[in-house]
């Protein structure tokens, strides 16, 4: 698995000038309009997604047909996408962290107090999370579709857990349980472990998928 | 005789087309070629002998073992498609990094001097190789893990004579270790004709034949008369024909013997080639000479 690994990471590599040329500028535009909270969001959604690119130089190059004749076995094969999904989302949080922290910094939309960092942090742990979770919905569904159709849903599991989760924040409203911010901070705690029990579900699905696949 | 690879009663089905009860074997040290038509089901073969593609019927084992029970045989087995599947930004160098994570037995001086042979450039993209440096890079990579079966899928298909003989030669030193053997797939006849010890014939899904190539070379041949001649002939001996513009073609399985019977017609030595034709574009005539009874 770990030549896996090595190659995506080869193959995302060459695309990581004009990934870092984008993180700068989208540190232009979002901090100073916006905050550095939704820049953190930004970029570790849009590593995140690398793992999709990854797909499509696969696809391209009918790597799976090579793959399989390595010793290497389809369960190991899926489990690299994951470990891509993770890697690529923590370049992207840390990344989005300092650069929206040293943005945030420069054009005065937070201070050096521990608090303010803390709240970065906080932000940039939910944001790993929400990557983690909807990259593990995205890889199951490149693994029944393929990367083309694959891109076309990812919207869908971006916006799917979005929905999911405003339906149980309306629901909740509904029942007369406002959100505090104990709740959301209890939330986020939480988000580790469900994030990892997605995955894992998640996981489980792909390896179904493709086990039954021909290469 | 050892026996590396044993396919048998390989079968698998698709809408419009069968792989129907593929069998043969490679013994150690033997280079076998399977030819065939475009379509034929050759790649099928391969695939599903490599574990790509479910089998629906058959077996298929590597040293007595089957693939999907024992996956550390792959590390004995290199194989090349008719393409690279590295991505086109990676490099030789790269290309090496992650083959030798993969396989325990990679030999980076031996990828090295076979880059060196093949004079392909370790910093270079793929994307800038022709496809003969590409064919070239993959069997460098199938090389130097040192496997003892090469599984080549049309791999010297598009390139030009000088590179394919260079690779030949690559093959046929590799085969000079005896337990080392090669199964290649290639519509080149050509290039078989110089190499291969045994020639698997499929057609439709069909093995038609798999027989020794030197057989195929010295047994058979290719009997050309006119039509009055050609209705002397007895159908025994007539394998397949073809009606040509002025001529009939006529393949038969001893062309010694042929030549005693039919003095006044032209016997010509028969190449893959002609046969491969007769076969597949002309009109097969006698059942006991015909598919299954030279498998």
């Amino acid at each position: 698995m770990k030549s896996l690994i090595q190659k995506d990471l080869f193959n995302i590599s060459h695309n990581a000038k004009p990934m870092v040329f984008m993180l700068i500028i989208f540190a232009f535009i979002i901090i100073p309009s916006t905050d550095s909270n939704g820049y953190i969001v930004m970029s570790t959604l849009l590593c995140g997604m690398m793992v999709i690119t990854s797909f499509s130089f696969d696809e391209h190059s009918n790597w799976n047909q090579y793959a399989l004749i390595m010793p290497v076995s389809k369960k190991d094969l899926v489990a690299g996408k994951y470990v891509i999904l993770f890697i690529a989302t923590m370049v992207g949080s840390i990344s989005g962290f300092l650069l929206a922290s040293i943005g945030g910094i420069i054009f005065g939309k937070i201070n050096l107090q521990a608090n303010t960092l803390l709240e970065l942090l906080f932000v940039t742990l939910a944001a790993a999370m929400i990557s983690i979770i909807s990259g593990s919905t995205t890889i199951a569904l490149v693994f029944q579709f393929g990367a083309e159709k694959g891109r076309l849903l990812l919207l869908l599991s971006y916006l799917l857990p979005a929905t999911i989760c405003l339906a149980i924040y309306k629901g909740l409203l509904k029942l007369g349980i406002h959100i505090t911010d104990t709740f959301i901070f209890s939330l986020v705690c939480c988000l580790p472990i469900i994030a990892l029990i997605w995955s894992y579900c998640m996981y489980k699905i792909s390896c179904f998928i493709f086990l039954r696949k021909e290469v | 005789m050892d026996t590396i690879l044993q396919v048998e009663n390989l079968t698998k089905q698709y809408p419009g087309f069968q792989l129907d009860h593929v069998s043969f074997s490679i013994p150690k040290g033997a280079i076998m070629g399977l030819i065939g038509e475009n379509g034929a089901g050759k790649s099928t073969t391969i695939h599903a002998i490599l574990d790509l593609i479910k089998k629906d019927e058959g077996t298929v084992s590597f040293w007595g073992k089957n693939l999907s029970s024992d996956p550390c045989l792959k590390e004995d087995i290199g194989v090349v498609f008719d393409d690279i599947n590295f991505y086109e930004t990676l490099d030789p160098q790269k290309v090496g990094a992650i083959s030798k994570t993969a396989y325990k037995k990679w030999d980076n001086h031996l990828y090295q001097y076979y880059l060196d042979r093949f004079s392909l450039p370790v910093n270079k993209e793929i994307k800038t190789f022709s496809k003969g440096m590409k064919t070239k890079l993959c069997i460098a990579v199938a090389l130097s893990h040192k496997p003892k079966l090469l599984i080549l899928d049309e791999a010297t298909n598009g390139l030009d004579p000088v590179m394919r003989d260079d690779i030949l030669d690559v093959f046929l030193e590799f085969v000079q270790e005896e337990d080392h053997s090669i199964l290649i797939s290639s519509h080149i006849t050509t290039d078989l004709e110089k190499i291969a010890d045994y020639i698997t014939f499929i057609h439709k899904g069909n093995v038609i034949f798999c027989k020794p190539k030197d057989e195929l070379r010295y047994s058979y041949g290719i009997l050309r008369c006119k039509t009055e001649e050609y209705q002397k002939l007895d159908p025994a001996d007539i394998i397949a024909c073809r009606k040509e513009d002025y001529q009939w073609s006529v393949l038969v399985a001893d062309k010694e013997l042929a030549r005693k019977k039919y003095k006044n017609a032209v016997i010509d030595n028969a190449t893959i080639d002609d046969i491969l034709l007769l076969y597949v574009k002309g009109e097969l005539k006698n059942e006991k000479l015909n598919p299954k009874r030279f498998i």
